[in-house]
């Protein structure tokens, strides 16, 4: 038995990973459970953007402050995760001229470093910008994978002896007294991966600490640990639209007091347009309307206008964690400040070895975890240093991009390309493959050696392997590739388990498709059902429904018996190569 | 000089191709106008007439089925006789390449998805794998392609309760290939029956298959693979496979790319050619000119330049929002390109969707509709032109899809269009 | 389920709203074309009538070297895969695509950027290249001195040295000088014979025409007289076409700012542009205003047609022809991959049908392999010829023992595979209607 403390962290977004990782490096034994998958929550469903804190600049500078420094450290420590694309503010006509000076002054004074361009060099960098803009302010945004970056920061902790289970939502906190002493969870399947199928257990789990790092579901934990004064989030949803191509190659920026539809960021080989701001009651059930998918598309035009035409392959919605501490009566949400905030429910509620972290943005994960772990470490006396912004996280190592990818690896160097940018130092390993190596997924170039990579992190989940790979994202929308990928599940799973996990993966990208269902993209699902409708009848498939088919009721065939089929009897100059 | 014809269909595709085929049959002279290939090369290559209706279950005879469906239903709109002259027509173009014309009742044939489906005409290098014949069957899939995994595909026959032993094996595809070799290389090398070296001795392609999958026969009397079994020789490359097998031989039917598909629309060309159509391909219709409710000309772009094709009568087979002949907006909603014909449709994006994904999708049922000539209606139920007819795709008022009943709406409605579009002309031309 | 479909709206070149893309893609090097890929649906209808990837499994078609691979493409991160360089420019690719995606448009693009950013310009390779790219300018040269010239192109030194020294094949036999140029035959008749401002032509004759078969010009000059047209033969350089195919973009610029500066004058002055060759007309009228955006190039675009074309049109050719004849003869005719593209595949089939005397087959669908420069370079000619395999086989089969085409390179591929004598339709529609 150690004498290491045992933490248990509940959520598996980026404050919950980076949590993890952080006390794990500082030899505390660490379980983190998360109800879905890594970034089932907020972390999930942002628009990406690696913030420069330009865009807090005039009216949360805290905040801006800390983006700015976070910024330099995620660029070093997850290189592979992380495009420096860079950011530009928009000035439009009709943009107030106090509110550019205030924002290029605001960012110096948080020391972002920031500079002015005049029109014609902001539509150098970016020819598709309107051309009648103003100017622009250029910061260094970045675009952000928060799902490699958790896995990363996950894939960390686990090197230093943590435990991570997915698909394990917590349904008790459990108490001796006024001591918080574990919590109780449902695994999915398992413990260990998702296995379709494979029937779950409760599990209790003892520890010395926990920490509550659930964002949005903070107030629903705090209720299962019996706080008196709940933890008030008050989630805000926002749309994020998502474009089949990147229109723009920078973080594009409307310059202009916050409002909605303000942002286009590059993500990969999209472009999400961003956002809206309406609070709502339950994090896991708000409406998705049309009109914030139209205004997205609509308002952004006036900066891009190539949008107007461009086409949409899906829109998704996130749930802000917004927190304000109790008294500041914030009235219209999203007035609310995105700082973080430490609750110790030992001062705040007598309730023991239980912290919340509430509030917060994802550019600041590391800094809120290094605040939360030192709070930790401090309750143990352990008298450890922060290192996660000094070790770079794994896939993050030094690698050299340049090689030649047919040589090595039998694939086209943009193929490879891509593959070595989500892989990261892992490439080598990964696409060593024995074997023919077809690309699964077309849209996104992604190899069978990657898929099956992805599967041997993901078990039987599809949709963890989606977000690993970003296989099925892209222009079809796993039109081509669902039924690919299964195929692949199957070395390591049976045929059951493999169709589960294709039509639960389908019905996910549906989801999201859904939403940009006009023009290019509705021909496309158009194409997609007929596919997988007609040609290949998984809608009646009488092995998954409750159909009995009565086989002999049907045609068997014009003759009777082997050899009569009358496959190859038709007219043929038959058997002249045979004839040799 | 003007181009001038009796009859012009719009559009290359299954229904177009016969209703011209129809129409040139009345004596008509028919020109043929179509733009890009055929959406038949996505397509399995199986002619669906009726395989569900709401249920889960399969249907035997879908004749029998016919009366249950609505009344604006294009079945209950073209009538039985259509189907089945539409049928009669494609079984006489394709010959001996289809089986399945020997019964009303459909057959289930297995393909790469893994489920069994209900069709009516099926190529015959597919026929060996009918899942209502008892013998057992060997499903082989290829580790160089990534549509289906051979075991995978046998497994889930089973589960589905199939009356056959069934199993299924991965192979390597004879010869050399790059990880992203095109398929028409596999079905390339087999059409030529290339040499390949298979395990240190020089042999052509077909025997180096057959030897590879024969140590996997076991006692399966028949043996599935890719449909991808040869282009220009593929009867050749079919019979080779059986020879040196000793076992049937069956293509499962696929997705794009598709052989049998793509076998199918490149002999209804020849069929047209034949029947004397004239073909000019490579250009769209973007336009038309009218007199008095009447179509006189439709106006073709020649890389960038206008030229009017002046016909009596129209049939307009462009396809569905597949094929590109229905076209959707934002801001405009659903609209048929050419024409501006009339589609119905909810106002509401939001209202052309199901949430699940096989749910009951609105979208499915976009196009035409069209009165018992195939005359596609405006809203207020009136044709839009005297002599514009539709067949295909672009006529909606069903989900198709799920029924698996598009081809024989293509064939049923072609037949009518084509026929009286041919008889219309016939018409016109007595009274000049 | 078929195709008839609109134009496609994307067009990098044309003028939007409110932005001007002309003034920031100065050049076709710096377009972007990423939004093409909005089109794809991935039905894979290209790479399906792809002739390369059918007989070279390297090659990984169409879809790839368009749609994905521009969509993987990051801003400044440059990646194009060299297999760029085995797409031979056929344009089968755009034909078959339901969803009008800017393919060759994208491969050409992409090529120019390979050759200019990625390949050695000291290379072997991109000498080759550039040379046979520049057949024009050589030409100019060695047409000069015909004979001599076609003595030491004929000589099996000088193919065995262009093999070993510059990778140009010696399977094939280089083309022979005509002694006289087309242009030298114009100016010595002098000029047109029949004048008439409002049928006027501007004839773009084609390298090939004028320095190697001016008999296809003569036939064109004499076709269109017959029918009371004024000939016009302004200055003019090479079509681009082989350029293109190379990814040598600004050479293919430099030839094209002087044609439509030439032939934009004769349109001003009523005419219309004609072209004899196929992949000429294809290039003034898709590529031209694709990948530049010289002033006028619209312009020449709307106005260029193929010849034959042209007189289906604008004459009662059908008529013309059904009331000639011509001694019986028998063609194999094989229609162009970039005839195919404008429509006009049928074209010399379903006219000639009606001629008395004349019997001519299709010869199927196949592409002919040689595409232009791709047939002649060493590495290149075993899948030329295996792509052309099946049209030998056709032609062999069919009746006649003279082919027919109005590509000039797929005139000599088809005479290479076969030995039969290949012959321009202008020249049979000069026997039937100009005699």
């Amino acid at each position: 038995m150690s004498n290491k403390p045992h933490v248990i962290v509940i959520g598996g977004g980026s404050t919950g990973c980076g949590i993890a990782r952080d006390l794990a490096m500082r030899g505390l034994e660490v379980t983190l459970v998360e109800q879905g998958n890594l970034t089932h929550g907020t972390t999930g469903r942002m628009h990406g953007l690696l913030h420069s804190g330009g865009r807090y600049a005039v009216a949360d500078q805290v905040s801006a402050e800390e983006c700015i420094i976070e910024n330099r450290v995620l660029r070093d420590i997850a290189s592979h995760c992380v495009e420096m694309t860079g950011g530009l503010f928009v000035q439009r006509p009709e943009d107030s001229d106090e509110y550019f000076q205030k924002k290029l002054e605001g960012c110096w004074e948080c020391d972002i470093p920031a500079e002015e361009l005049t029109a014609e060099e902001a539509r150098e960098m970016e020819p598709y910008l309107a051309k009648d803009i103003k100017r622009a302010i250029k910061v260094p945004d970045g675009a952000v994978d928060p799902f490699r970056l958790c896995v990363a920061n996950a894939a960390s902790a686990e090197e230093h002896g943590a435990r991570i289970e997915t698909h394990a939502p917590v349904v008790d906190v459990l108490k001796e007294g006024d001591e918080v002493v574990g919590v109780e969870v449902e695994h999915e399947s398992g413990p260990g991966k998702r296995v379709h199928r494979e029937p779950g257990t409760r599990e209790k789990i003892h520890a010395d600490y926990v920490v509550n790092a659930t964002g949005a579901w903070a107030g629903q934990i705090g209720e299962m640990a019996g706080l008196e004064q709940p933890i008030e989030v008050r989630p805000g949803k926002g749309v994020m639209t998502v474009m089949n191509t990147r229109q723009v190659d920078t973080a594009i920026n409307r310059c202009r007091p916050k409002g909605d539809a303000d942002i286009i960021v590059p993500h990969e080989t999209a472009a999400i347009l961003g956002t809206t701001d309406v609070e709502v009651e339950d994090p896991e059930d708000y409406p998705e309307n049309q009109w914030e998918v139209d205004m997205m598309i609509d308002t952004l035009s006036e900066l891009v206008p190539i949008l107007k035409e461009a086409r949409s392959v899906r829109s998704f919605w996130g749930v802000r964690p917004l927190y304000e501490p109790p008294g500041t009566g914030t009235s219209d949400s999203t007035d609310i400040t995105r700082d973080y905030f430490l609750l110790d429910h030992e001062d705040r509620d007598n309730v023991k070895n239980f912290t919340s972290i509430v509030g917060g943005k994802f550019t600041t994960y590391r800094m809120m975890g290094e605040e939360i772990s030192d709070y930790v470490c401090e309750k143990f006396d352990i008298d450890e240093e922060c290192r996660t912004a000094d070790v770079p996280l794994p896939g993050s190592e030094d690698f050299s991009v340049l090689r030649d990818y047919m040589e090595q690896y039998g694939i086209r160097s943009p193929i490879g390309r891509r593959s070595a940018q989500r892989l990261g130092s892992r490439t080598d390993e990964v696409l060593d493959f024995d074997g023919p190596n077809p690309v699964v997924c077309e849209c996104e170039a992604v190899t069978r050696a990657e898929v099956k990579d992805g599967i041997k992190g993901s078990g039987s989940d599809l949709n963890a392997t989606r977000l690993r790979t970003r296989a099925s994202m892209g222009n079809c929308q796993g039109a081509f590739c669902c039924h690919r990928m299964s195929a692949e599940l199957y070395d390591e799973y049976d045929a059951e388990t493999a169709y589960d996990a294709w039509d639960e993966l389908y019905q996910e990208r549906w989801k999201g498709e859904r939403h940009a269902l006009w023009g290019t993209q509705l021909s496309q699902a158009a194409l997609k059902y007929s596919l997988h409708s007609t040609t290949m009848n998984r809608d009646k498939d009488a092995a998954t429904t409750d159909s009995v088919v009565d086989f002999s009721a049907f045609d068997s065939g014009a003759g009777t018996g082997a050899g009569s089929s009358a496959a190859g009897t038709a007219a043929t100059d038959g058997g002249r190569k045979g004839d040799d | 000089m003007a181009i001038r014809e009796d009859v012009i269909v719009i559009g290359g595709g299954l229904a177009g191709s016969i209703a011209a085929i129809e129409a040139a049959e009345t004596g008509a002279s028919v020109r043929l106008v179509t733009y890009k290939k055929s959406t038949l090369r996505h397509a399995s290559g199986l002619i669906d007439v009726l395989g569900y209706n709401g249920s889960d279950d399969p249907i035997a005879d879908p004749y029998a089925a016919l009366d249950e469906l609505p009344d604006d239903h294009p079945y209950s709109v073209a009538g039985e006789a259509a189907i089945r002259d539409g049928l009669e027509r494609f079984d006489e173009v394709v010959g001996d390449q289809y089986q399945g014309g020997h019964t009303d009742t459909n057959a289930l044939l297995p393909t790469f998805g893994g489920a069994v489906k209900p069709t009516a005409r099926y190529p015959t290098s597919t026929a060996a794998g009918i899942t209502s014949d008892t013998r057992s069957m060997l499903v082989v899939g290829f580790r160089e392609m990534t549509e289906y995994n051979g075991q995978m595909l046998a497994d889930h026959l089973e589960a589905a309760g199939v009356p056959f032993e069934v199993k299924g094996v991965e192979c390597n595809f004879p010869g050399t290939y790059a990880n992203d070799s095109r398929v028409t290389r596999f079905t390339k090398r087999l059409d030529n029956d290339e040499d390949v070296d298979y395990e240190g001795t020089t042999m052509g392609a077909r025997e180096a298959l057959a030897k590879e999958i024969e140590p996997h026969l076991g006692d399966a009397e028949r043996v599935g693979l890719p449909a991808l079994l040869g282009d220009e020789h593929a009867d050749e490359v079919h019979n080779d496979l059986e020879r040196h097998l000793g076992a049937d031989v069956f293509e499962i039917p696929m997705g794009p790319p598709s052989y049998p598909g793509m076998r199918l629309a490149d002999t209804l060309k020849d069929a047209v050619d034949e029947a004397g159509v004239r073909i000019s391909a490579g250009n769209p219709v973007v336009g038309f000119e009218a007199e008095d409710g009447e179509l006189t000309s439709v106006i073709v772009d020649s890389k960038g330049r206008e030229v009017p094709y002046h016909a009596d009568e129209f049939v307009l087979a462009t396809g569905g929002l597949v094929g590109k002949g229905i076209d959707s907006d934002r801001e405009e909603g659903v609209t048929e390109p050419i024409f501006d014909c009339y589609i119905p449709h909810p106002e509401d994006r939001y209202d052309w969707f199901d949430k699940q994904a096989f749910g009951d999708q609105p979208f499915a049922h976009f196009g035409v509709r069209v009165d018992e000539t195939m005359r596609p209606l405006s809203a207020d139920e009136a044709p839009e032109f005297d002599n514009l007819r539709a067949a295909g795709a672009v006529i909606g008022g069903a989900d198709t899809v799920a029924e698996k009943s598009q081809s024989g709406v293509s064939l049923a409605t072609a037949v009518v269009a084509g026929e009286h579009a041919g008889e219309r002309a016939a018409t016109h031309e007595v009274h000049q | 389920m078929s195709d008839a479909e609109q134009a496609s709206d994307f067009d990098p070149t044309t003028q939007v709203d409110e932005f001007e893309p002309v003034d920031v893609f100065p050049s076709s090097e710096d377009m972007d074309l990423r939004p093409g890929a909005d089109n794809c649906y991935k039905c894979t209808s290209c790479d399906t009538s792809c002739p390369v990837a059918e007989v070279d499994e390297d090659f990984p078609g169409p879809k790839f070297q368009g749609p994905e691979q521009w969509r993987l493409k990051r801003g400044e991160d440059v990646d194009i895969d060299d297999s760029i360089l085995s797409c031979s420019n056929c344009m089968r690719c755009d034909d078959a695509c339901p969803s009008s995606v800017p393919l060759s448009q994208m491969h050409n693009t992409a090529r120019g950027e390979y050759v200019e950013e990625h390949m050695d310009h000291n290379s072997i390779e991109y000498l080759r290249n550039r040379m046979l790219s520049n057949y024009r300018s050589l030409a100019s040269i060695g047409s000069k001195i015909p004979r001599i010239s076609n003595f030491f192109l004929g000589l099996g030194i000088t193919s065995t040295l262009g093999e070993k020294l510059m990778g140009i094949t010696s399977e094939r036999e280089m083309p022979e000088f005509a002694h006289e140029t087309f242009r030298q035959w114009w100016k010595k008749r002098g000029g047109a014979q029949v004048s008439n401002p409002d049928k006027r032509v501007a004839y773009f004759h084609g390298c090939y025409s004028n320095f190697n078969t001016p008999e296809v010009g003569k036939a064109m000059v004499r076709v269109f007289e017959s029918f009371g047209y004024e000939v016009m033969v302004p200055k003019q350089q090479c079509s681009g076409t082989p350029m293109f195919a190379n990814g040598m973009l600004k050479d293919a610029r430099r030839e094209a700012e002087v044609n439509v500066r030439e032939l934009g004058k004769a349109i001003e002055n009523g005419a219309d542009v004609i072209a004899s060759c196929t992949s000429c007309s294809m290039a003034l009228r898709q590529e031209y205003p694709e990948l530049f955006d010289i002033e006028g190039i619209e312009d020449l675009s709307e106005h260029t047609y193929e010849a034959m074309e042209f007189l289906r049109i604008h004459e009662d050719l059908h008529s013309a022809i059904r009331e000639s004849e011509v001694d019986p003869q028998s063609f194999a005719y094989h229609a162009p991959c970039h005839a195919r593209n404008q429509g006009l595949d049928r074209q010399a089939v379903e006219l000639f049908r009606e001629l008395d005397g004349a019997q001519i087959e299709d010869v199927g669908e196949s592409c002919s392999g040689i595409s232009g420069t791709y047939g002649w370079k060493s590495e290149k000619y075993e899948t030329s010829m295996k792509i052309g395999a099946e049209m030998f086989d056709h032609m062999e089969h069919a009746e006649g023992e003279v082919g027919m085409t109005e590509c000039p390179t797929c005139a000599m591929q088809m005479n290479h595979g076969t030995g039969y004598e290949i012959r321009h339709p202008l020249e049979l529609l000069e026997k039937a209607v100009a005699n």
